[in-house]
């Protein structure tokens, strides 16, 4: 009796459990759904690390939000089509995992700067970081992430100033400011 | 035009290539072409060659500036300006140019436009470049291979200063602040052989951007764009400082382009190839 009793009473467990697990990974589903917003949002922006930089995935980071992943959105699309393929891929995974947290590396995507392979933080639901596992350029070397232009002291490039130049790039001069401008100088040297 | 002396400027080394160059005045400006001097054995005939090149890249430019110009009554841009000719009846030159500029509007959401806020069509942000990369195709026709091309701060390269070597053409960038210095240097290599400047030190405002004029277009005092051609790099430099921050960004994520940007407090922006430059330079 005793022994039924407690059989029963684990199936009953079980059943409670199973129904447990079925609403739990309802759940689940629903915040796979909506982390897949700001996952394919973040892997978006990451698609644009390739070509941009890390200021976008850090603002998506911080917020999370709804509002970043649409502008993020945009990144993807002018990105590239297979920044996106990497979303699904790496969303999937943070989805499931997604109160966990934990990180996750997504599949690697080609892009004009070679072969991107990005990783996501998620903590409680959460990106919070999205880093590049792996990117080389064509003849598979490490390359810079980011082509966009970022700031440069001007003592870093001083020695420039030394530097034997044939010609001279600027704004338009006019006739009469050719006279005294080095493009001048440089052509009357070569005369 | 050639200037009567020779100012003191950048030192010829010892290792320098030796150059010859020709220049010309031209819509509104100084075209200079540099080619090696070429061997010591035959410098008559390297010298004729320049000058046949000079020759047919100033022919080149003055019939261009005759149909652009506005500062020209009879061009055919002063008749459409004042409303004598419309474009569908204008000139093959002159609607292939407005297609391709519109096309650029398109490209770099309206930062770069060929239409003065009061609807005049105005081409001159385009027609120097469309000029620049005429005069190459010519050079090529001629024969040459190693020249380099400066139409007012603007430049298109082939080939090596040094005839055979893979040295590059190297471009100084002038600082907006001290004409007389330069911000840094720039390797013409064959993949990013054309360098545009679009800066508010000279020329008056030739830039015009629908809606975008006022405070964007104060962001940068000078943009550098190297490309592998002159029209994407002109055009973006004109974009960037129509734009400001925001045509930077698009400009560095669709195109394949280089950029030195002199912000007006005096801070530079740089993407990774005149970074890495200043690098190897310290």
């Amino acid at each position: 009796m005793r022994l039924r009793a407690g059989i029963s009473a684990a199936l009953a467990s079980a059943a409670i459990l199973l129904v447990g697990w079925q609403a739990g990974s309802h759940v689940s589903d629903s915040n796979a759904s909506a982390v897949t917003t700001s996952a394919t949002g973040a892997t978006g922006t990451t698609g644009g690390t390739g070509s941009t930089g890390s200021t976008g995935s850090t603002t998506n980071g911080t917020t999370g939000s709804g509002a970043s992943g649409s502008t993020s959105g945009t990144a993807a699309g002018s990105s590239s089509s297979s920044g996106s393929g990497s979303g699904t891929g790496t969303s999937a995974k943070a989805g499931a995992a997604a109160k966990a947290g934990g990180t996750y590396a997504g599949t690697s995507v080609q892009t004009r700067f070679g072969t991107v392979q990005v990783q996501i933080t998620v903590k409680a639901g959460v990106i919070t970081d999205v880093t590049a596992l792996h990117l080389t350029d064509n003849e598979q070397r490490s390359v810079q992430i980011s082509s966009r232009a970022a700031p440069l002291l001007r003592s870093e490039v001083l020695s420039a100033q030394s530097a034997n130049v044939q010609t001279i790039g600027g704004a338009t001069v006019t006739s009469d400011a050719y006279l005294t401008s080095l493009q001048a100088a440089l052509d009357a040297a070569h005369l | 035009m050639q200037p009567t002396s020779k100012p003191s400027g950048p030192h010829q080394g010892k290792n320098e290539p030796r150059l010859r160059s020709r220049t010309f005045t031209s819509m509104g400006t100084v075209v200079s072409l540099a080619v090696p001097a070429g061997p010591a054995t035959s410098p008559q005939a390297a010298v004729d060659e320049l000058e046949v090149a000079i020759a047919v890249v100033e022919q080149l430019f003055n019939g261009l500036d005759q149909t652009f110009s506005l500062y020209r009554p009879d061009s055919e841009a002063s008749a459409m300006a004042r409303g004598e000719l419309a474009l569908p009846d204008a000139s093959a030159d002159m609607r292939r140019l407005y297609v391709e500029a519109s096309e650029w509007r398109r490209l770099t959401e309206s930062a770069f436009t060929a239409e003065r806020p009061d609807g005049v069509v105005d081409l001159a942000g385009i027609v120097k470049a469309h000029a620049i990369r005429e005069a190459g195709t010519s050079l090529l026709a001629l024969g040459l291979k190693d020249w380099c091309l400066n139409a007012g701060g603007d430049v298109l390269v082939d080939g090596s200063p040094t005839p055979g070597s893979l040295r590059p053409w190297l471009a100084g960038i002038v600082d907006p602040a001290d004409r007389t210095t330069l911000l840094t240097a720039f390797p013409l290599v064959s993949i990013k052989r054309a360098l545009a400047t679009s800066g508010t030190s000279e020329r008056g405002h030739h830039i015009w951007s629908a809606g975008l004029q006022t405070e964007r277009a104060k962001e940068f005092r000078q943009v550098s764009v190297a490309a592998a051609d002159i029209i994407t790099a002109d055009v973006l430099a004109t974009a960037i400082m129509a734009g400001g921050a925001r045509t930077l960004a698009l400009a560095t994520d669709r195109w394949d382009v280089d950029v030195l940007a002199v912000k007006n407090d005096g801070g530079l922006l740089a993407t990774p190839g005149f970074r890495k430059l200043a690098a190897q330079n310290s």
